[in-house]
């Protein structure tokens, strides 16, 4: 019964298949996955694809993109049923990896608010940080309770066509994506619960009480349960779906900037019952809209006096002020040298290769070689304003590099990457490789916690690298299994665990005898031929 | 009204409901089993022989496999449990008591045994039984939703409610009970374990995010035992239950304060009021779940007693 | 020279307003050439202030009133002595290049995002450009009010560059604005400077004069000697001079927004009317000879 949906597959020559070799057999670890798609065949895939548009639009959970034809509204998020699998060694290499990384980006942010140090050891230019967008003046001297900033972490890996895993951004502002990560896999185990038979994968539902324990961990609240809240910037954000989710899910409120008031220098919340403290916000916005008073005098969006109450330590932000300097392209190319200077360890997880355009040699060297690298701005997010060189056009290349001669501080290079490919559903349920990344969500309380797995985000397009939901980009679930290969699984879900019988559980009841016994008699007389009442009350 | 149609209506209540419990309580436990040991505490599971405990079934010994468990809990109608035979004898109800209910409610139940009677239900189960599931839920919240729409509200109703409230305060006790046994009761038992059932029983019965809104505290055992045992606010707890059976007797009943079953009902729910602002421990948390079960089991004996003609008082009772 | 500064800004809301929250930068700065020795600040409706330093060293005083109320008063008063800052270093343009230059200068050479780029200013980058640093500052100081008209009301505080060269007139935040752009693209470092300004009177009197808060910048000129520190020099666009005793710094920013002397915002409806002055009194007019 193995159909050619799996037996046509070939991974593309030059890119890292992470389900199958070469030769088109599935890795070890993916082997029974692998058989469990080909027994499913492609025409069950593709009608487990369409309750999935269903059940997706049903619940909301859709987005709005740019499409050919002009935009498109309420699209079923993508989720392609082909899951993304990494056996348990390939992801402890990943969670150490991002766990060093994170701990020394939250030391950087730390010094640079305060002692400086890694500029006075000439590692990172202090015109550089100065220079970034997100560098915040008004984080000046303030030191966040339990000194952590970087509360919340999605760093952006990738893995080479020799199938190492390699950073490509940092994201520790506001990264999005993880209510997609946890509604994934509950539709997953709805759609498709055989392709779970034969692997153990790591839940990921957990997430909002990770998030909710590390926020109330660093919340400075005297009681018992500090009060915690969610900041969006309101309904007509694109990712109010997730803050909307997170708090449900947390069991806290959702507010937005008129929810909240500072008197004197205590952050409180409007609600029926008065003014009601808060101790953490969750905040889903960037630093601009933050206070009125100390940022954007422009704006009026934000919650004036809420940087006084940071400053006087009666509530913690999360992320915590000033945080987004870690969160710049030319601050990435840095963060091998502070794990080495921060930590006294080598880096576990590399960078892609970046070149700085604001040194002179380095820029004119990469310019030279337009055609064949990314450039992206340093203080953007989600591939804004990102040129990728084999796939544009001369003109705009030389265009470019003027642009990036006038502020050089304000653009990086980067060596393209081979992404690597996953199976992935085509409409017609055959399968064929396409481009991932992945996001992992980190976060940090009193230990640095990372949720198993993350956001696989592919390029639906045939040899596209773009895989950001907005331009086409579709997702997976993806599985980290709690072993290195599928082989050490009971067979069919077996399981012995906690069979628990408390005493004196007295037994079902039923209706009584007497009650059977009039149903059959009525029946009798009502009709003949009617359904056997089998199993009614009968002890 | 006649005893037969009052016991009739009373046991319509129960097997609609229970066959919604049922089915949450397998997707709950089915999603969590498909997933493996997480590195959370927090995030520990029933396992498929609770469920067999819940539902009064045991097994002989073998390892219990979950497609085994699903099938015979959800499609077999040999076991007295399973949805669709709960389906088939809320039908029969139904039937019987046809002209007292709303066409509407019927149609609602008729249609649902229809339904799970007719077409590939093994197929779907094996593409996923997440749909059956969702289909029972749906089933009966409409039903109950037509109840409170187009039922008169009278001694009729009070019963098709009282015997509703009762299965899912039944039901809830028994999760709880099994989920999360006395201290010592078992060795396996420790506190993450139990913790982590504490949260797979939330999803089990439903109540995650009610949870999440009424409690600051994480989803532990004590807490959710707590919750589930005496929050009023939240309508399947089983204090809530509880007010909702006493209130619809105390209706029914043409002399309520001379009425065993409604005086104990009257008694439990100032019990649960007092434990539930006392409750400190989860020891006595399962101590209690204990105890409110056998006194509603008292109180269902009572029921049958004094409306029911003594019919149902000491039959009925399956030990599989 | 001895100051006594009375600043007072008062407002009337139309319509009571609530959850009123400032923040003031009004406090003269303590440096090499100033001293502050006495200030109070008096706030109607009373309010507990709270006080720190920012980035930039400016102490910044906060404060809120939460209940209703129609009308605002800030009223600040300090003490400063002031004396004549030492002379201006005439030293050549290579010494601009080098790291100690470029370390004192840090963050006060960076081009901002909203600045016009060198297609608009090309006029202006011209003939910016003097024979050292020091000559540039002082040529400055007459091409910006000889190019630009001093002209309240034409612009306001949010006015860019921009702005100002459309209008053809300004006040002293966009030729500070303008003067730091020109220094700036010259490899001067250069920072926008708030303060308070005594104008004596025409007549040499030495009585209270009514002024205004005021605006004006330093640029950070190289040391004369091989390898002397670069030093800060005030200069006054608006007032065609280099910065003296008679300019009282309170702090300084990279631009307005990083220095301004009142920020706030209040919840309601209500217009409000402002009222501002500033009144200085000269202290010691036995020292007026030197002046």
């Amino acid at each position: 019964m193995v159909t050619d949906a799996t037996t046509a597959y070939r991974p593309q020559p030059g890119y890292f298949d992470e389900v199958f070799a070469p030769d088109g057999t599935p890795h070890p670890h993916a082997v029974s996955l692998a058989a469990e798609i080909a027994k499913l065949g492609p025409e069950l895939l593709t009608a487990a694809g369409h309750r999935r548009d269903a059940i997706f639009v049903q619940q909301g959970i859709t987005f709005d993109a740019t499409g050919e034809e002009g935009p498109v509204k309420d699209r079923p998020f993508p989720l392609d049923l082909v899951p993304r699998i990494l056996p348990a060694r390939e992801w402890d290499h990943i969670e150490r990896g991002l766990m060093q990384r994170i701990r020394a980006l939250n030391r950087f942010i730390d010094d640079v608010y305060h002692e400086r140090e890694i500029v006075r050891a000439g590692i990172v230019p202090w015109r550089l940080i100065v220079s970034r967008s997100h560098f915040a003046r008004a984080a000046h001297g303030v030191r966040p309770p339990g000194g952590v900033y970087c509360h919340v972490a999605g760093c952006d890996l990738v893995r080479d066509a020799d199938g190492s895993w390699k950073v490509l951004e940092d994201n520790v502002r506001t990264p999005s994506g993880i209510s997609y990560v946890l509604e994934n896999r509950v539709a997953m185990t709805r759609l498709v619960p055989q392709f779970f038979q034969h692997h153990r994968v790591r839940p990921v539902d957990h997430y909002p009480q990770l998030l909710l324990a590390g926020l109330r961990s660093v919340a400075p609240s005297a009681e018992d349960e500090a009060t915690v809240v969610v900041w969006t910037p309101g309904p007509m954000n694109s990712a109010y779906f997730e803050h909307a989710f997170l708090a449900r899910q947390m069991g806290v409120e959702l507010v937005e900037a008129s929810d909240l008031v500072v008197r004197d220098d205590v952050l409180y919340m409007r609600t029926t019952a008065g003014l009601r403290r808060v101790h953490a916000v969750y905040r889903r916005l960037d630093d601009d809209f933050v206070d009125p008073l100390e940022f954007r005098p422009d704006s009026l969006l934000g919650v004036p006096g809420l940087v006084r109450a940071y400053r006087a330590g009666t509530v913690a932000i999360a992320n915590a002020l000033g945080t987004g300097v870690a969160d710049d392209k030319a601050v990435y190319h840095y963060v091998p040298e502070m794990i080495r200077f921060y930590l006294g360890e080598e880096p576990i997880l590399d960078n892609v290769r970046t070149y700085l355009m604001a040194d002179e040699q380095q820029r004119e060297t990469a310019l030279a070689r337009r055609h064949e690298l990314v450039f992206k701005p340093t203080g953007e997010s989600g591939g804004k304003g990102v040129f990728i060189g084999p796939s544009t056009s001369k003109e705009a290349l030389d265009g470019l590099a003027d642009v990036i001669r006038a502020q050089p501080e304000k653009w990086i290079a980067q060596e393209v990457v081979n992404l690597s490919t996953v199976p992935t559903a085509m409409p017609d349920g055959s399968l064929a490789p396409r481009h991932v990344d992945l996001r992992p969500f980190a976060v940090f309380g009193e230990t640095i916690r990372i949720v198993p797995g993350g956001l696989t985000r592919v390029a639906l397009t045939e040899g596209s690298m773009i895989v950001n939901s907005s331009r086409g980009g579709g997702s997976k679930d993806t599985w980290v299994l709690e072993e290195d290969t599928g082989a050490d699984v009971p067979r069919e879900g077996d399981t012995q665990l906690h069979e628990v019988m408390p005493t004196n559980m007295p037994g079902l009841r039923y209706g009584s005898e007497w009650t059977g016994q009039q149903q059959q008699q009525q029946q009798r007389r009502a009709e003949v031929g009617r359904q056997d009442p089998r199993g009614i009350g009968r002890p | 009204m006649l005893s037969r149609i009052a016991q009739e209506l009373f046991w319509l209540g129960r097997n609609v409901a229970r066959a919604e419990h049922t089915a949450r309580m397998l997707d709950g436990v089915f999603q969590a089993s498909l997933q493996g040991r997480p590195d959370d505490p927090a995030g520990v599971r029933l396992g498929w022989g609770s469920i067999l405990a819940i539902m009064g079934s045991q097994t002989d010994g073998r390892p219990v496999r979950r497609d085994e468990v699903l099938n015979r809990m959800t499609l077999t109608r040999e076991e007295p449990a399973s949805v669709i035979s709960c389906v088939s004898r809320a039908r029969e109800g139904a039937r019987t008591v046809r002209d007292v209910i709303s066409a509407e409610m019927w149609e609602a139940v008729n249609t649902t045994h229809l339904a799970l009677s007719a077409g590939d239900l093994e197929g779907r189960m094996q593409m996923g039984p997440y749909s059956v599931f969702q289909y029972v839920k749906e089933r009966s919240a409409l039903f109950w939703g037509l109840t409170s729409r187009t039922m008169l509200r009278d001694e009729a109703r009070a019963f098709l409610v009282a015997g509703g409230r009762i299965e899912s305060a039944d039901m809830v006790l028994r999760m709880l009970r099994v989920a999360m046994p006395a201290p010592g009761e078992h060795a396996e038992g420790t506190d993450g374990v139990r913790d982590g059932q504490a949260l797979a029983l939330l999803q089990a019965v439903g109540g995650f995010q009610a949870f999440r809104r009424a409690v600051p505290a994480p989803p532990n055992a004590g807490p959710v035992a707590r919750f589930l045992l005496y929050e009023r606010a939240y309508p399947d707890s089983v204090a809530a239950s509880v007010d909702a059976v006493h209130g619809a007797l105390f209706d029914a009943d043409e002399v309520p304060r001379s009425s065993e079953p409604v005086l104990r009902l009257s008694r439990l729910a100032a019990d649960l009021e007092f434990r539930g602002r006392a409750a400190a421990e989860d020891g006595n948390l399962a101590e209690a779940s204990s105890l409110v079960q056998s006194e509603l089991a008292l109180i269902d004996a009572d029921i049958a007693e004094r409306y029911f003609a003594g019919a149902g008082a000491a039959t009925g009772t399956v030990v599989a | 020279m001895n100051y006594d500064i009375h600043y007072c800004t008062s407002y009337k809301y139309e319509s009571p307003v609530t959850d009123n929250l400032n923040a003031l930068r009004v406090r003269p700065a303590t440096t090499s050439n100033q001293r502050c020795d006495e200030f109070h600040v008096r706030l109607d409706p009373e309010a507990r202030i709270h006080r720190h330093v920012d980035y930039f060293g400016t102490e910044v005083m906060e404060f809120g009133v939460a209940r209703a109320h129609d009308h605002m008063t800030i009223d600040v008063r300090a003490r400063v002595v002031t004396s004549e800052p030492p002379e201006a270093p005439e030293a050549p343009w290579e010494h601009l290049d080098g790291e100690t230059y470029a370390e004192a200068a840090g963050e006060f050479l960076l081009r901002a995002d909203d600045e016009p780029d060198d297609v608009v200013l090309a006029d202006l980058l011209d003939i910016a450009r003097a024979r050292t640093p020091l000559a540039t500052v002082r040529w400055l100081n007459e091409l910006i009010p000889d190019r630009f008209a001093y002209r309240p009301g034409v612009t306001y505080v949010g006015s860019t560059i921009e702005d100002l060269l459309k209008a053809g007139a300004g006040v002293c935040q966009d030729f500070v604005h303008l003067g730091l752009v020109l220094l700036r693209r010259n490899g001067i470092a250069a920072r926008y400077v708030s303060g308070y300004l005594f104008s004596a009177p025409e007549d040499g009197g030495t009585d209270s004069v009514e002024v205004q808060t005021h605006a004006w910048l330093e640029a950070l000129l190289p040391g004369t000697g091989g390898r002397g520190e670069p030093i800060w020099v005030g200069a006054d666009p608006t007032n065609r001079r280099l910065a003296g005793e008679t300019h009282v710094k309170i702090g300084h920013g990279r631009r307005y927004g990083d220095v301004p002397p009142i920020k706030g915002v209040y919840r309601g409806t209500a217009r409000a009317e402002l009222e501002a002055s500033v009144h200085m009194t000269r202290l010691d007019p036995a020292a007026s000879a030197r002046a």
